[in-house]
């Protein structure tokens, strides 16, 4: 009797505790047609309730009582809804199993609008990267898995969202990084850091394209990239990912320039634990890499953790954190007659300027970052966070440093009007102190703040947005500034896909490195310009994404941006000296076409995308073509997967770079069209993965900025075991 | 009917992909005047089996007479008659040059000289610089001990000159 007592109590006591505390519990399994287990998502629609499945495709989510409507989608299957009711300390089971689509119709974004909302109804162009396009590429590097989506360019390092950035020698961009949503731009260059998280903390990235100043205010000039990280699931879990490969030899004797073939290795391990309260991670990795050129060897360390605390429903703290050290040799410029010697060539693109020999850097970069995220209520969703990032760089031949510190805070809150996505209002305020110690930019302090406001309202089948920012910053020895950033858009679906259009404003701050570097560059004395001004854009697009019958999705946008103050570097007579200085000078205007089609299901287990971009850039000051944009960028990749083997090919067409910056010292330079063909195969069994690559299979010679080689073929072995 | 057309997107994807290496490759450093010569045009087949040369020089001063036509500086690069775009090497001392031509020559039985120069020989392109507004708007190449590099312009087969037509008048 005492025995069936304590049974009926432990049989009884979940429900009990649930009912005391008003709530119910929604669990069960989400799993493939196959009834492949599937870390699938379940979320209430119209709230911030969610639950990941774990490894063997289990989820427990607790939710209100009430009818509610969860909707469950994992990427790479159809998402399926299902509206279930529950009365306070209900227990329901619910099993769903999920269609496989190799494009996902429906994936959830969490960055154009700085909420979640499904892509369709983005009223800007939005590209994914998904954890499969980053297993399936095998790359090492953040940068090398945004740079293959459609509409992204990368020119040694900087990120180009349809031609945004040009290429400004690392000081400034005109795309914000976030990582999970939190700003991650550099405090005193304005640039990014790819290396500061590890890849394989990255379980996707979301690439918002066109200007999305009127949300995130400064370097959303041209488009944001947002990092998203792993969540942590529930029980123990492991991951450890090791690389090693060799780099070609140059194709050519007369480049030859060292007797061994260079090597590159790295290892990541990541070990989790999470309850259904409390959940962390710790990633610990290193590389290293001879470099495919003369003085081109680097090592990285780095660290990542995450910390989750879930005490109630509706209610999750996340504290994060990433700690990169990197030391790299510089290959400054490639070298000419006269820097070194060239062995009777016009220049050694693996080798260096004798002027550069000895040249290394130490860069050491981390962020910590707290998030608190409440939902109160099917209506109304907060959140608050805090971050700090730092960036510490010391440059030897010439020696230069610099440290940044910045502290960061925002307050966000969504309200959904009437409980469901019919009308969604998100209103925040923003801070940021940025410290800055250096050589070459001086001691400098900067202070901005932002409030922003937007609302969309669905009226019959359209959805329509309306918002914007005010941000206001003060720089210490500088003007301050006021720049306030309109948006509106609307998306509609019909019957030839969903149409989408949007209208705003983006605008970028000068760095602090842009108003006060002192340094020399290619010979030159470069000078400060305190009194710089904030660069603006209006971005205009037009789009539309549309399945196509049940075998592809077709995506393509119309842009115009209209640019104005541009900060470009420019040769200025000063006392008579020719001298680089950082100016507003340009008026641009940037406008083109980015498409892409992605195909599958023609034939069972391929699939292929097709993207184009299309810029038309040009330079209404000198009334010239925007220097460092190519007009076309194509990029096509195909995928084959049999039974536990995968093949597949990447192929990218940048044209040649028509006009670049500092004519007079690199016009001559020779420049060709990059054609890059990467090829991938992989094997899969259980928690074990082998995947080969071969990166600019045709080892193709080129460059894309002035004097600097992109990388030669590189064949590398990534091996993978989850637990 | 598909899978024909699927092996035919690949084959040529192929051939276009194994069509592609033509990156940056070795280059002798410029001694002199140095540029590439892309081709337009295309050279009148009746013309091919008479030609004996297209030849690239400089003159460090523009002609003033036919005479001084044969007067160019003491280097020759020969070309081809189409084709890619190709690097020519003039490996002339270091000065101003006013005129760097290209020209194409007749094979011929007599030796070249200025009686039968304007039967003989065609101008059929310049190195032009867009900023230089003097006479003809030829650009100047300045060689330093660096070389002149880059002294790129195009042979135009469908506009070729005699030298009468800068010193006119032809005859009929």
């Amino acid at each position: 009797m005492t025995r069936l007592r304590l049974l009926v109590f432990l049989a009884t006591a979940p429900g009990a505790a649930l009912a005391a505390q008003g709530n119910a519990v929604l669990l069960g399994s989400v799993q493939d047609t196959l009834g492949q287990p599937l870390r699938g998502t379940v979320r209430v629609v119209g709230s911030g309730l969610a639950a990941v499945a774990d490894g063997r495709g289990r989820y427990r989510l607790d939710v209100p009582p009430g009818r509610v409507t969860v909707r469950i989608g994992h990427f790479g299957y159809r998402s399926v809804e299902d509206t279930v009711t529950l009365a306070a300390g209900d227990s329901v089971a619910r099993d769903y199993r999920l269609a496989a689509v190799a494009v996902e119709l429906q994936p959830t974004i969490v960055t154009a609008a700085k909420r979640s909302q499904l892509l369709d109804q983005a009223t800007t162009s939005v590209a994914l990267v998904s954890d499969t396009d980053l297993a399936r590429r095998g790359v090492e590097t953040v940068d090398e898995a945004v740079n293959r989506a459609p509409g992204v360019l990368f020119l040694n390092g900087q990120v180009n969202i349809r031609g945004s950035s040009g290429f400004v020698q690392g000081l400034g961009s005109r795309v914000l990084l976030l990582v999970d949503g939190v700003p991650a731009n550099q405090g005193d260059r304005g640039g990014i850091d790819w290396d500061m998280v590890p890849l394989g903390e990255v379980e996707r990235v979301e690439v918002v394209k066109g200007a999305g100043s009127s949300l995130y205010g400064s370097s959303a000039f041209g488009g944001v990239v947002n990092l998203i990280t792993r969540d942590i699931s529930v029980g123990w879990h492991a991951r450890v990912r090791a690389t090693a490969g060799a780099y070609a030899n140059p194709p050519s004797d007369v480049w030859k320039f060292r007797n061994n073939t260079g090597g590159l290795g790295g290892l990541d391990v990541t070990g989790s634990y999470g309850t259904e309260t409390l959940r962390g991670s710790l990633t610990l990795g290193g590389r290293h890499s001879d470099g495919y050129r003369e003085q081109d060897r680097s090592d990285q360390w780095e660290t990542a953790g995450k910390a989750e605390w879930l005490p109630r429903p509706g209610t999750r703290l996340v504290a994060s954190g990433a700690w990169t050290s990197h030391q790299y040799e510089v290959f400054p410029t490639w070298c000419v007659p006269g820097a070194c010697d060239t062995r009777g060539q016009a220049f050694q693109p693996f080798m260096i300027d004798n002027s550069g020999l000895g040249s290394y850097t130490r860069s050491n970069k981390g962020y910590l970052a707290a998030t608190f995220d409440r939902t109160v209520s099917a209506r109304f969703a907060w959140q608050a966070r805090g971050s700090w990032l730092r960036s510490h760089f010391t440059d030897y031949n010439p020696d230069d440093w610099s440290v940044s510190d910045r502290l960061g805070a925002e307050l966000r809150g969504v309200l959904h009007v009437a409980g469901g996505d019919d009308r969604v209002v998100t209103v925040g305020a923003e801070g940021a102190h940025t410290d800055v110690t250096s050589d070459i930019f001086g001691d400098r302090r900067q202070a901005e703040v932002g409030m922003y406001g937007e609302a969309e309202q669905r009226v019959g089948r359209l959805r329509a947005t309306a918002g914007m920012r005010l941000d206001h910053f003060a720089v210490d020895g500088g003007p301050q500034a006021t720049v306030l950033s309109p948006r509106i858009g609307a998306a509609l679906p019909t019957a030839v896909g969903t149409w989408r259009a949007s209208a705003g404003r983006g605008f970028r701050a000068p760095t602090l490195a842009e108003r006060y570097v002192t340094t020399r560059a290619f010979g030159f004395e470069v000078i400060p310009h305190p009194d710089l001004d904030p660069e603006t854009a209006w971005s205009f697009e037009l789009g539309n994404g549309a399945p196509i019958a049940t075998w592809g999705r077709l995506d393509a946008a119309l842009f115009w941006t209209e640019a104005r103050r541009l900060l470009e570097p420019t040769f200025v007579l000063d006392s008579g000296v020719q001298k680089i200085q950082i100016r507003n000078i340009s008026r641009a205007r940037l406008r083109g076409l980015d498409a892409s089609l992605a195909v599958s299901s023609l034939v069972r287990g391929l699939t292929s995308s097709i993207a184009y971009l299309l810029v038309d850039a040009r330079d209404l000051t000198t009334n010239s073509v925007l220097s460092f944009r190519p007009r076309h960028v194509l990029t096509l990749g195909s995928d084959y997967q049999w039974r536990t083997i995968s093949v597949g090919a990447e192929f990218r067409y940048t044209s040649r770079i028509e006009r670049i910056e500092l004519e007079p010292v690199f016009g001559r330079d020779p420049r060709v069209a990059a054609k890059v063909l990467d090829l991938r195969a992989g094997w899969q069994r259980g928690p074990l993965s082998a995947r080969l690559l071969v990166t600019n299979a045709l080892n193709y010679i080129y460059n894309l900025v002035p004097r600097t080689l992109e990388p030669v073929r590189t064949v590398s072995v990534v091996l993978r075991w989850t637990y | 009917m598909i899978a024909p057309m699927r092996s035919r997107v690949a084959c040529a994807a192929l051939v276009a992909a194994l069509a592609c290496n033509a990156g940056l490759e070795p280059t002798t450093a410029c001694q002199g005047i140095c540029g590439t010569v892309t081709y337009q045009g295309h050279l009148p087949d009746s013309l091919r089996d008479s030609t004996a040369a297209v030849l690239i020089v400089a003159f460090a001063t523009f002609p003033q007479t036919p005479g001084d036509l044969l007067r160019f500086a003491p280097s020759v690069a020969f070309v081809d008659t189409g084709g890619p775009p190709r690097r020519y090497v003039l490996q002339v001392p270091n000065g101003t040059y006013e005129w760097v031509v290209a020209v194409w020559e007749k094979k011929s039985s007599t030796p070249l000289g200025p009686q039968n120069a304007d039967s003989l020989l065609r101008e059929v392109g310049f190195y032009r610089d867009a900023g230089d507004t003097t006479a003809h708007g030829t650009g100047r190449a300045r060689v330093t001990g660096a070389g002149a590099d880059s002294i790129n312009f195009v042979i135009d087969f469908t506009n070729m000159h005699r030298i009468c037509d800068y010193f006119p008048p032809c005859p009929q």
